[in-house]
């Protein structure tokens, strides 16, 4: 077995608790959303999974609770052999390690596509200015926007930005890409565009955790997909367990309609 | 009627009178936005007692006339302090604290807006929280506040008229001097409207 990258534990992630006050005349229970329940992964060294299943089911949630971007409420998170939910560590170094990669990209606005890649690296990474530089400009080659360079994000395309995005997730070298549905906020032009990045990655190595409904894109490079509903993880499996036959009947609505989706388009 | 522009004795006073207001405004405006900075940062990320005290200040200074400030601390502080200390440096202060009253606000508007996704995205690649502030949120916010900064330009630069009244001179406190001297009333206030309008007009275009 190859190295573990990441594992998530046992996590659990509610909202809407702390929102109610005493005397409030709410019925509790219905208030609190329940967005990981329960989940547990493993992504070894070079996996390439996929996460999918409906809007609001907690997927993203339950990836931010990957990065420590929402601190989950029970369970443990590992980024190799370090646990992150113990009190005492260190987020922002164990962050600098985790690239993330957000749905509607995020990028700093007044910065341009250097500036963007290149902070992290001098903040962070402590780099000096030539090499950030160097590391940025390479970074930027890779997701083909070298065009780009000195633009502002207001400049740019959303497949444009998207690959910036990428590009200041990957630069740091970091042991594991999470990404936020990169394609939904985009058209299908510019999401080919991000898909052929991301199958770039793949070809190199990347390890990645996606969240998305890409399906011929997860097709050709996931080793696993998750179907990903209410909170919890239905149902595991290679992707042509998916194509073909799912176990689950929730699973097979879910694909069937997203496969007719697709061939009308 | 405009002779006593000629006399060499009106011509110091007002350049004294300028030179005073011009500092004052610029020192009060930069030490405001520094306070204001960090007490709409305080706002957003404090504990109870941290909001509180600075609901406290803000309600002061925004709240009390500027002049009642500048008396307290020229004429009270020192007493209490039993300490000579200079009247201008007193009111340079009372300027700075007065503006960050009203710069906290602008702050932590703009601050806010900015605040959802620019935040997360600098945690997200490794940045801690104070670093991202620096780096990401506060060159963002002081974009958005340079038009409020105008407004605070010119009515810190009005305001300064109430030094006159704790025996500073400046551009008010010349007009005074002068007009006592020639009785010429409505040509030195002219010129002195003037001056403030031209200094104005310079920054707001």
């Amino acid at each position: 077995m190859t190295e573990l990258v990441m594992e998530a534990k046992h996590v659990f992630k509610s909202y809407g608790k702390q929102k109610i006050k005493k005397g409030e005349t709410c019925d509790e229970t219905k208030l609190v959303v329940d967005a990981v329940r329960d989940v547990s992964l493993q992504i070894r060294k070079s996996d390439i999974k996929l996460i999918f299943g409906p809007s609001g089911s907690g997927k993203s949630t339950f990836l931010r609770c990957l990065a420590m971007l929402e601190i989950p409420d029970q369970g443990q998170i590992f980024l190799g052999d370090q646990e992150l939910t113990k009190p005492e560590v260190d987020l922002n170094k164990a962050r600098a390690k985790i690239g993330f990669v957000f749905q509607h990209i995020y990028l700093f606005r007044h910065l341009t596509a250097l500036g963007n890649v290149e902070l992290a690296l001098r903040q962070v990474l402590k780099l000096p200015k030539d090499e950030a530089r160097q590391r940025a400009l390479d970074a930027l080659k890779q997701v083909r926007v070298s065009d780009c360079v000195n633009k502002y994000p207001s400049q740019m395309s959303g497949g444009q930005a998207q690959r910036v995005g990428i590009a200041r997730a990957v630069a740091r070298n970091p042991d594991i890409i999470l990404l936020d549905e990169p394609t939904s906020a985009l058209d299908p032009e510019l999401t080919g565009e991000v898909i052929d990045t991301l199958r770039e990655l793949a070809k190199g190595g990347t390890t990645m955790l996606i969240v998305s409904h890409e399906m011929p894109f997860a097709r050709e490079v996931a080793e696993e997909m998750i179907f990903y509903d209410e909170g919890k993880i239905l149902e595991t499996g290679a992707p042509s367990q998916f194509f073909n036959a799912p176990n689950t009947d929730r699973a097979k609505r879910f694909m069937d309609r997203i496969i007719n989706r697709t061939a009308k388009e | 009627m405009f002779e006593w522009l000629l006399d060499p004795m009106s011509q110091s006073k007002i350049l004294e009178g300028v030179l005073l207001t011009v500092e004052i405004t610029l020192f009060g405006v930069l030490l405001g936005l520094i306070i204001g900075t960090l007490m709409a940062i305080g706002d957003i990320y404090g504990k109870k007692p941290i909001k509180a005290a600075i609901a406290v200040y803000v309600e002061f200074f925004r709240g009390s006339p500027l002049f009642v400030q500048i008396f307290l601390a020229v004429y009270t502080i020192p007493t209490l302090l039993n300490l000579k200390i200079d009247h201008a440096f007193l009111a340079f202060l009372v300027f700075g604290l007065n503006s960050a009253g009203y710069q906290k606000g602008y702050m932590k508007g703009a601050i806010e807006t900015i605040l959802g996704d620019q935040m997360q995205a600098g945690l997200s690649v490794g940045m801690s929280r104070l670093q991202t502030l620096r780096r990401v949120i506060l060159p963002q916010a002081y974009r958005i506040v340079i038009p409020s900064w105008t407004n605070e330009f010119c009515s810190l630069t009005k305001s300064t008229a109430v030094l006159s009244y704790v025996g500073l001179m400046d551009l008010v406190g010349a007009g005074r001097s002068i007009i006592y001297g020639t009785l010429e009333v409505l040509p030195v206030w002219i010129v002195i409207s003037l001056i403030y309008l031209l200094w104005i007009t310079s920054f707001s275009k």
